[in-house]
C-alpha cells in the first residue's frame, strides 16, 4: 500500500510542475467560474425580453424563468466538464504515463519491488487526488457564485446535488484520464499519445451522439443532451451506441441531478454507464504488460 | 528547381508516407461522410412523417394538403461543414506542428542549414506542401461528400451547386491552412515544441470551441426548446422590434462570436451552401453581399497566419538552443 501512496504522492508533485496541465487547468477554472456569470446574464436578459414583450402586449405566455431552481446556474458548468475537463484529463493522463518513459526513470522505478499495476494505480491514485482538489475547489466556487447570484445559500438538498453532480465529473475525468494513460503507454510518440484519446474523445462526444440522434456536432456542445429520433433506424442505432457515449450520459446524469427541466432519461443507467466505463478503463490499465511502460520514445 | 520547391516537394513525400497522418485525414472523411449519411436518414424520417400525417389527413375526409418537406441537398452538410470547423481544426494543427517538430526532434534543421538555402525558403516550402496537402484533402472530402449526397440523399444538384460547393471547399482550404500556418509557425517561434503545442491547443480550444458556445449560450433564442421567440408565439418582426431594445447585450454577444475566426468560417459556409434559412436559394452575390466581411476576415486572417509563418520560421529562430 506504501508503494502506491508514495507514487501518488509523486505524481501530485510532478503535476505541479507541469505546464501544459496547468495551462488547461487555469482555463477550466476561468470558464466555470465564469459559467455561472454566463447563465445569470443570460438568464436576466431573457426575462427582460419576456417582459418587454408582455408590456407590449405582444404574449400572454408565462416567463419560462419565472421559477428556475438555483442549480440553473451551474448547467454550463456541465458542458465545460466535456469539453475543456475531458481534454485537461487527456493530457494529465498521456504526460503522466510518459513522464518515467521520457526521462527513462520507469526502468530505475521498475527494478524496486514494485509491481507494474501497483505504479499505474498510484498514478492513477494521484491524478484522482488531484482532480478531486481542482473540482473541490470548482465546486466551493459555483456554491458561492449561485449564492451570490441567487442573493441567498443554496439550501442543503441543493448543495447535495451539487456536490453529487461534482462527484460524477470527478468519475468522468479519471475515464478519460485512464483513456490518456492506456494511450501514453501504447504510443511511441507524444504527438501519436495525445491524438488518439483526442480522437477517441471527439468520436464520443460527436459522431457517436450524432448516429444515433442525428444531433449535429455544433448541436451536441450544449448541456442538454441531444433527444433521440422516435422509430425507424435512429431509434435502434441510438440504444446500441448511446451506453458508449460517456459524454451524452454524464448529460443526462447532471441534467437530473441539477434538477433541469428540460433533461429527461434515466439516472441509474446514465450512472451504471459512466462508472462502468471507469471500472474497465482501470482493469484494461492495471493490466497492462510491464514491457510497455518501458517502451522507448520515437521523439 | 528552387529550394522553396525541393523542401515543398519532400515535405509532400514525407506527408504521403506519414501512416497516422493518413489515418487521421480517413477519420475525417469517415466522419463527414457519416454526417451526411445520417441527415439524408433524417429527412427520409421527416419525409416519412409527413406521409403518414398526410394519409391521416385523407382518411379522416380532409381535403388539405400540407406543403411537403423540400430536400436542398446542400444543406445536408451541414454537420459536414461543423467536423471540419472542429475536427478539422485540431488535425490542420497537428500537421502544421510536425512539419517543424520532426525536424527539431531529428536534428536535421542543421543539416538543412549547411546547404544554400534561402531565407524563407524553408518555412515557404513547409507552407507550400501544407497548401497542396490540404488542398488535396479538401478535394477528397468534397467528392466524397457530394457523391454521398447523390448516392444516400439522392440528391438532385443543380448547376449553381457545384459552384457552392467549390467556393466552399476553397473557404474550408483556407481555414484548414490558417490553422497549420499558425501551428507551423508557433512550433518555429518557440524554444520548447511542447510550449507550442500547448499554445496551439489552447488556441484550439478557445476560438473553436469556447468562444462560440459562450456566443450560443448568451443568444437569448436559445434558451428555450425550440426558441424563445417561438414558444412566447412573437412574429419575425416583433421579435426585431423587441431585441432593439437589447442592442448592448447583443454587441456584446456578437463581439465574442466574431472574435472568433471559427464563426467566420461558419457564418460563410452556411450561408453559401444555404444551410441558413435566410441565404437558402440566393443568388451568390445575395449571399456575399451578406457576408463579405466574414470572407474578409477569414482570408485576412488566413493570409496573417501564413506571413506568421513565414517570419517565424527563420534560421535564427530554428537553431536557437533549446533550455
Amino acid at each position: 500500500m506504501s508503494a502506491v501512496l508514495t507514487t501518488a504522492r509523486q505524481e501530485l508533485v510532478s503535476l505541479r510542475r507541469e505546464r501544459l496541465p496547468l495551462v488547461l487547468l487555469v482555463v477550466f477554472v476561468v470558464m466555470v467560474s465564469l459559467s455561472s456569470l454566463i447563465g445569470w446574464l443570460t438568464n436576466t436578459t431573457v426575462s427582460n425580453v419576456w417582459q418587454k414583450t408582455v408590456q407590449a402586449g405582444l404574449t400572454k405566455a408565462a416567463n419560462p424563468f419565472a421559477d428556475v431552481s438555483a442549480l440553473y446556474y451551474a448547467r454550463n458548468t456541465v458542458i465545460y466538464l466535456v469539453l475543456i475537463g475531458a481534454l485537461m484529463a487527456i493530457v494529465v493522463g498521456v504526460t503522466s504515463a510518459m513522464r518515467d518513459r521520457k526521462a527513462r526513470t520507469v526502468d530505475l522505478i521498475l527494478s524496486r519491488p514494485i509491481g507494474v499495476s501497483t505504479y499505474l494505480l498510484g498514478k492513477l491514485m494521484g491524478i484522482g487526488a488531484w482532480l478531486a482538489m481542482i473540482l473541490g475547489a470548482v465546486a466551493i466556487i459555483s456554491w458561492t457564485s449561485i449564492a451570490i447570484i441567487t442573493k441567498a445559500p443554496l439550501s442543503v438538498s441543493d448543495t447535495g446535488r451539487l456536490a453529487g453532480f461534482y462527484i460524477i465529473a470527478l468519475v468522468l475525468l479519471l475515464v478519460f484520464v485512464t483513456l490518456g494513460m492506456l494511450s501514453g503507454i501504447y504510443s511511441s510518440r507524444e504527438t501519436t499519445a495525445l491524438l488518439v484519446p483526442i480522437s477517441i474523445w471527439s468520436i464520443v462526444a460527436f459522431v457517436l451522439p450524432q448516429i444515433g440522434t442525428s444531433a449535429n456536432p455544433v448541436s451536441l456542445l450544449n448541456p442538454v443532451p441531444s433527444v433521440k429520433v422516435p422509430g425507424g433506424a435512429f431509434d435502434t442505432m441510438n440504444t446500441i451506441l448511446s451506453p458508449l457515449s460517456v459524454t451524452e450520459q454524464f448529460k443526462t446524469a447532471s441534467g437530473l441531478i441539477l434538477n433541469d427541466s428540460e433533461v429527461t432519461g434515466n439516472l441509474a443507467t446514465a450512472l451504471l454507464v459512466i462508472f462502468l466505463a471507469l471500472v474497465i478503463g482501470t482493469v484494461v490499465l492495471l493490466d497492462t504488460r510491464r514491457d510497455l511502460i518501458r517502451g522507448a520514445l520515437r521523439d | 528547381m528552387t529550394s522553396t520547391v525541393v523542401i515543398a516537394r519532400k515535405e509532400l513525400l514525407d506527408l504521403r508516407r506519414n501512416r497516422f497522418l493518413i489515418a487521421i485525414l480517413c477519420f475525417i472523411l469517415v466522419a463527414v461522410v457519416i454526417s451526411v449519411v445520417v441527415s439524408a436518414a433524417q429527412f427520409r424520417v421527416k419525409f416519412d412523417d409527413y406521409t403518414t400525417y398526410l394519409n391521416a389527413l385523407r382518411a379522416s375526409g380532409s381535403t388539405a394538403t400540407p406543403p411537403a418537406p423540400q430536400l436542398f441537398p446542400l444543406q445536408l452538410m451541414r454537420g459536414s461543414m461543423e467536423y471540419l470547423e472542429i475536427l478539422g481544426a485540431l488535425f490542420a494543427i497537428v500537421m502544421g506542428y510536425g512539419m517543424i517538430a520532426k525536424e527539431k526532434q531529428r536534428a536535421t534543421l542543421q543539416l538543412i542549414y549547411s546547404r544554400p538555402i534561402g531565407r524563407y525558403s524553408l518555412a515557404g516550402g513547409k507552407l507550400l506542401a501544407l497548401a497542396f496537402a490540404w488542398l488535396a484533402a479538401v478535394v477528397v472530402i468534397f467528392a466524397a461528400v457530394t457523391a454521398t449526397l447523390a448516392i444516400v440523399g439522392h440528391a438532385p444538384f443543380a448547376g449553381i451547386d457545384y459552384q457552392r460547393l467549390v467556393v466552399a471547399a476553397f473557404t474550408a482550404w483556407a481555414y484548414l491552412l490558417l490553422w497549420s500556418a499558425v501551428a507551423l509557425g508557433l512550433a518555429a517561434v518557440c524554444k520548447r515544441l511542447s510550449t507550442a503545442l500547448i499554445i496551439a491547443l489552447v488556441l484550439w480550444l478557445t476560438v473553436v470551441l469556447i468562444l462560440p458556445q459562450i456566443g450560443d449560450t448568451m443568444d437569448p433564442d436559445n434558451q428555450v426548446p425550440g426558441g424563445l421567440f417561438k414558444s412566447l408565439q412573437i412574429a419575425k418582426p416583433d421579435e426585431k422590434a423587441v431585441l432593439a431594445n437589447f442592442a448592448g447585450f447583443d454587441t456584446i454577444r456578437n463581439a465574442l462570436e466574431v472574435s472568433s475566426i471559427t464563426k467566420h468560417y461558419e457564418r460563410f459556409t452556411f450561408a453559401i451552401l444555404g444551410i441558413k434559412d435566410q441565404y437558402n436559394q440566393q443568388s451568390l452575390a445575395t449571399v456575399w453581399s451578406g457576408t463579405w466581411n466574414n470572407v474578409i476576415s477569414l482570408w485576412l486572417a488566413s493570409i496573417a497566419s501564413v506571413v506568421f509563418a513565414v517570419l517565424s520560421t527563420t534560421r535564427t529562430k530554428l537553431l536557437r538552443r533549446t533550455s
